[in-house]
């Protein structure tokens, strides 16, 4: 009995984390190029709706997920012109485009279904062809196709961050803009990149596996807060794959933990009390993060170009 | 050109770049309903009526104001100290609990007491939740953004639970406090096709106190150097930390004076979501309005006429009421890049002066 308790909470803990680790990585980026992405909520519910969209319309989760990763892309590219073109306030424009997001999503999803909960759709919630490896095929069945390429992606990420030139480019260009550009790298070139399609990308796949890899239909306000604990997670883990990756599970452990006590009603709580438990642990997290030396230098200072300066 | 002339036209480019971003919301807006197939003008025109078209949709308007422009001032308060206040939503909950529970509790008292008690206890309610996230930026340099978003989702929970196993009226079918002692009400000055309180005389009362606080005292002057630039204010010697506490926990004193109202103004007990995102309303009103009460005003009548009026477009024209976030969100987005703009509406102004 406890050792199934112990496998359905870690197999919990695992797939409520996925979504909070590529969404960390996605602002990974975004924050080490010098930007400021707190529009992570909206890209992820803007995802998690054309994933269903997608889905709907082509009758394949794989479009899909395609679509959603298109539709992030979109609002990131947005976000991308105005803070690293236009040099606005990166805060305001991630805080407005979440709330853009979250109502032309609710706004497409009543025109479209008449309902504030899309109709179900084919998922990606299970791997089959896992099936057959021995011993453990079950348990490894249960995932989403999506967490696996959560793995490699999280290798990818550290790869690309510590041994290419492109990673340290990046760590450049949101230190210290104006040295980068002297010494010849294109600092709008690689922002916007790490802004519309890293981040873009990655919100994408957080999106639908929030969705179509978690469940079947879109509902409104589904992302409930984890784009800002991803943004969290991000500071916490020092801008670092391996420490965000921590503090992503760390977060998907409470999350669990919220829907199994839910679950089990073991403690006699209030099952609002245990809602709020995420978000304490958000709360009590940044407060013991401390703002660190690793901090990308110019983070959330606008780097204009020389034609805008007027 | 003399000096009077370039302080004319920089006068009406401030009123021109707000009014450029409204407009190219109302533009993208426009865009999006035709693409679901509506009519925009229909639209708009049944919006407009819903909202000022009936006595009774006037009156609504007017009432409904009242919280959005509290809000409004909130965050304009904070904007004042430099800093950004999008918690309002979370301490106008909080607001609502606290007065809804001296209004239900405190009992036998008269009116002359209670009333000014429960609308006292509310703006408690929304400054001690305002004091967790302040006290986290200003010792800890936390984000503030981050955790004010926090705070709200954990604020709308809080509030469930305790509706639901603290203060939860039996009879009634829907998750609701008990109703407030009929001495925690606030009186209404009209009745017959809306209901209109004097929260509107709080308001204006209010409205006047921040004018005069802010522009004629030292206290309002010290606390805009702190917004214009911090490190001149740091190095002449003012307290930035404290200005920073004072700006927010007065805004989440209005905030929460606003769920008081809402409590013992409209609905005379706690509903569990009362609030359809006063608090985020707000944010654009008070970023548009350059921090004059009188545009605040302005502004919370048109976001006050955008909620009233868009039951209306729903029923007649089968348009969903969320438009009025998705207007929101342009709203906000636009003004991130706000100096695009005002230079678009400096390039405006200017060619027509030059023509």
């Amino acid at each position: 009995m406890n050792g199934t308790l112990i496998t359905t909470m870690l197999i919990s803990v695992l797939r409520l984390t996925v979504p909070i680790v590529l969404m960390a990585l996605g602002n990974m980026f975004s924050e080490r190029a010098g930007i400021m992405n707190l529009g992570a909520e909206g890209m992820m519910i803007s995802s998690a709706f054309g994933a269903v969209l997608g889905t709907y319309i082509f009758n394949n989760p794989w479009i899909g997920v395609l679509v959603a990763i298109l539709c992030s892309m979109l609002v990131a590219g947005i976000h991308s012109v105005i803070s690293v073109e236009f040099g606005g306030i990166q805060n305001i424009s991630g805080l407005g485009l979440n709330m853009l997001a979250a109502g032309l999503t609710a706004f497409l999803c009543r025109a479209l279904f008449a309902t504030s909960i899309s109709p179900t759709v084919k998922n990606l919630q299970t791997t089959n062809c896992l099936k057959r490896v021995p011993l453990i095929g079950d348990v490894l069945a249960q995932f989403s196709p999506l967490a696996y390429i959560t793995v490699a992606i999280i290798g990818i990420c550290w790869f690309v961050m510590s041994k290419t030139v492109f990673g340290m480019h990046v760590v450049a260009v949101g230190d210290d803009p104006r040295t980068a550009e002297t010494a010849g790298i294109h600092v709008w070139r690689i922002r916007h990149f790490c802004v519309t399609v890293l981040c873009g990308a990655l919100a994408g796949l957080a999106g639908a596996y929030l969705s179509i890899g978690q469940l079947s239909f879109f509902m409104e306000d589904m992302t409930n807060g984890k784009g800002m604990l991803a943004v969290i997670a991000v500071k916490m883990g020092r801008w670092t794959p391996k420490y965000i990756v921590g503090v992503a599970l760390l977060f998907g452990f409470f999350d669990a933990l919220q829907a199994q006590l839910q679950i089990n009603n073991a403690l006699n709580i209030a099952p609002e009390l245990i809602q709020t438990l995420p978000y304490v642990a958000g709360i009590v997290t940044m407060f013991i993060s401390s703002s660190s030396k690793e901090n990308p230098r110019a983070l959330r200072q606008p780097y204009v170009k020389n034609k805008y300066k007027f | 050109m003399s000096k009077k002339k370039i302080s004319g036209g920089d006068s009406l480019k401030a009123i021109m770049t707000p009014c450029l971003i409204i407009l190219i919301a109302m533009a993208f807006v426009s865009v999006l309903l035709i693409a679901i197939g509506a009519n925009p003008f229909a639209v708009f025109k049944s919006l407009f009526q819903g909202a000022f078209g009936t006595p009774r949709g006037l009156i609504n308007t007017v009432s409904k104001s009242v919280p959005i422009c509290l809000s409004a001032f909130a965050v304009a308060l904070a904007k004042k100290v430099g800093v950004f206040n999008i918690g309002v939503e979370g301490q106008l909950v909080f607001g609502a609990l606290g007065s809804a529970i001296a209004g239900i509790y405190l009992k036998g008292l008269p009116m002359l007491v209670h009333l000014p008690l429960s609308l006292l206890c509310g703006m408690l309610a929304g400054m001690i939740y305002a004091m967790i996230p302040t006290q986290m930026f200003v010792k800890r340099q936390v984000n503030l953004l981050v955790i004010f978003i926090m705070m709200n989702n954990l604020a709308k929970l809080f509030s469930t639970f305790v509706i639901m196993s603290m203060i939860r009226d039996p009879s009634s079918i829907t998750t609701a406090s008990l109703p407030i002692q009929e001495s925690a009400q606030l009186p209404n000055i009209v009745t017959s096709p809306g209901k209109l309180n004097i929260s509107i005389f709080i308001l204006l009362g209010i409205g006047a106190l921040i004018y005069i606080v802010f522009y004629k005292t030292v206290w309002g002057y010290e606390l805009s150097a702190c917004g214009l630039n911090r490190e001149a204010a740091r190095y002449s010697g003012i307290n930035i930390g404290r200005y920073l506490t004072w700006g927010l926990l007065i805004g989440g004193a209005l905030a929460g004076l606003a769920g008081a109202i809402e409590v013992q103004g409209t609905y005379y007990r706690l509903y569990d979501g009362f609030s359809p995102g006063y608090g985020f309303d707000g944010i654009p009103i008070a970023l548009l309005s350059n921090n004059n009460p009188l545009f605040m005003f302005i502004g919370s009548i048109l976001f006050a006429a955008l909620r009233v009026g868009s039951n209306n477009m729903q029923i007649e024209q089968g348009v969903p009421s969320e438009i009025v976030s998705v207007i929101q969100g342009t709203l906000v987005t636009l003004i991130a890049c706000e100096y695009i703009i005002k230079y678009l509406a400096g390039r405006i102004v200017y060619k027509k002066k030059e023509a």
